[in-house]
């Protein structure tokens, strides 16, 4: 549905150095901070910016195309409205525009739980309200296929960031491709499929789960449990293998060790030693920064284990070319 | 289409108040000038109302007021950012934007014109329906290619701020009777008010040469909003 081949963009001060991506239908993040270019690229999806090089795909067709843009929707972290309408006469030219059949607009906008807003003026909506808007136009739509969200999360009305990931899975699940770009390794892990880490304008790493990358970062993977007696678990905690590290907190232990999963089942064993009750058992996400090593770190392991596989099999040959013919 | 993109700066331009308050404080400053004009016992106040205030300054401004009301005080581009947003060609939004502002500063020239005519009437001027024609064919003229030529204006910089530098550019060369005057709808509109035209050019060459302003105009604005 979205392809990237060799991009190269500019957009002062962000620049992007040949970004290639193929995204089909379901949910991607493009993990970045501002600068790092996950807005630039969004916008090179959506028509509003045009590559210096490499070649942008959408919908089998150009963004630029006409028949691509009305099923094409981007929404950045301050979209722009018609200032001088109603919210109902806003959904209903976005529906003109787009071509799709007209709905309700409390309807529409109930998707995301802002119903109230249907009769506001435009001009009297808060930043948060305004992104609301723009995402229940973009969500209830019938034409559109490809979402493109800046900070989903992020200065949005607090009604519809409880629904919004709800809703955008369910997008996936009908074939949208949706695609978002932030800084929030937590919103990221939360919502995407699949991630892509990006750095200075350039992709640095890419994860299916950012739970898997967790134990390649430089500190390891950390666990938090919210449980019934943290003294307890921390002291089982501290006498299992695997464990490095064991905080407690209030109501809450933080452990850390060096493989995720052996890091889970030493919870495990602690959790039934101690007989503890459990609220909450969660893998905590790394920190951009910890993301793009890990990321990192998985790429030299891939690199390692080939390299390790190509030597073997060097040694293999030379080994049997060594053998004496009989 | 047509109809559907016009719908956010038809708003923008009937609902925002300052646009509406200039549109019609403007107006109104037509009108005290005509009503001034008549007061005055002139023969020929019609003509010294049309071309001592209404040409050179309430048709310029008024456009202005309605072409900052279209696009909101912002660039042509960006006016059109909510239309581009829902999936429209970003040249077509600003197309439709630059049609509604030449065609309200059409009306709105030709209408006022025409009020301008009629209240300041004088003995020694044409007879009044005619003379009211005339005005608001000078005035429909004039309009369209104000309203063209601020739009241009607003394709400049970030905030629109091209229309202040064309603005500013029409009243310095638009002045005098000098081929300066040729480049801007100013000199042109003075001539078919009936005053001295730049380079002795003909009437009807001023008419066509504002038809031409509008046409150029309102083409290279949407062109930059690609």
């Amino acid at each position: 549905m979205i392809a990237l081949d060799g991009v190269a963009a500019r957009r002062a001060p962000l620049a992007l150095a040949s970004v290639s991506l193929t995204w089909g239908p379901g949910i991607h993040a493009l993990l970045g901070g501002p600068s790092d270019g996950g807005s630039l690229i969004l916008a090179l999806v959506a028509g509003a910016a045009r590559p210096r090089s490499g070649r942008v795909r959408v919908l089998d067709g150009e963004p630029t195309d006409l028949d691509v843009r009305g099923r094409v929707a981007l929404v950045p972290l301050q979209p722009a409205l018609p200032e001088a309408m109603t919210v109902t006469e806003v959904l209903a030219l976005a529906a003109a525009i787009r071509g799709e059949p007209q709905k309700d607009a409390a309807e529409r906008l109930g998707t995301l739980g802002v119903e109230a807003l249907a009769r506001r003026a435009v001009g009297t909506l808060s930043p948060g309200e305004g992104r609301a808007v723009a995402i229940a136009e973009a969500v209830t739509s019938s034409r559109v296929r490809v979402l493109l969200i800046e900070e989903p999360l992020v200065a949005l009305d607090p009604r519809a960031v409880t629904r919004l990931p709800e809703v955008l899975r369910a997008r996936s699940q009908e074939g949208w491709a949706v695609a978002i770009a932030t800084a929030s390794v937590r919103d990221a892990g939360e919502i995407a499929d699949d991630h892509v880490l990006l750095k200075a304008g350039a992709i640095v790493g890419r994860a299916t789960s950012l739970d898997a990358l967790a134990g390649f970062a430089p500190q390891g993977a950390f666990l938090r449990i919210l449980v019934s007696d943290p003294g307890a678990l921390a002291a089982a905690l501290a006498r299992e293998p695997g464990v490095e590290a064991v905080a407690r907190r209030a109501t809450a232990v933080v452990t850390r060790g060096r493989d995720a999963v052996e890091l889970a089942r030493a919870a495990g064993r602690a959790i039934l030693a101690t007989g503890v009750n459990v609220t909450e058992l969660r893998l905590q996400s790394p920190s951009l920064e910890e993301a793009r090593a890990a990321a990192a770190g998985v790429a030299a392991a891939t690199y390692e284990t080939a390299l390790e596989r190509t030597r073997a099999s060097v040694r293999s040959d030379r080994d049997a070319s060594e053998e004496p013919q009989l | 289409m047509i109809a559907t993109l016009a719908r956010a700066p038809m708003a923008r331009l009937l609902r925002d108040p300052r646009a509406r308050l200039a549109m019609v404080g403007w107006s109104a400053v037509a009108v005290a000038f005509a009503i001034a004009s008549r007061w005055r016992g002139s023969s020929h106040a019609a003509d010294h109302a049309l071309l001592d205030a209404y040409g050179p300054l309430v048709l310029p401004l008024l456009a202005y007021a309605i072409a900052g009301g279209v696009v909101g005080a912002r660039s042509l581009s960006r006016s059109g950012a909510p239309l581009v947003a829902f999936g429209a060609s970003p040249t077509r939004a600003a197309a439709v934007a630059v049609l509604v502002a030449v065609v309200a500063c059409t009306v709105g020239g030709a209408c006022l014109a025409a009020a301008v005519d009629i209240l300041a009437h004088g003995s020694a001027d044409p007879p009044l329906g005619r003379d009211a024609m005339a005005s608001a064919y000078a005035g429909g003229l004039g309009g369209a290619a104000y309203g063209a030529w601020f739009m241009l204006g607003a394709s400049f910089g970030k905030q629109g701020g091209g229309r202040l530098a064309l603005l500013v550019a029409d009243w310095m060369l638009g002045a005098g009777d000098g081929a300066a005057a040729l480049l801007t709808p100013r000199g042109h509109l003075r001539n078919l008010f009936g005053g001295p035209p730049p380079v002795d050019l003909p009437e009807r060459a001023s008419a066509a040469a504002l038809v031409a302003f509008a046409i150029a105009c309102a083409l290279l604005a949407a062109r930059r909003a690609r």
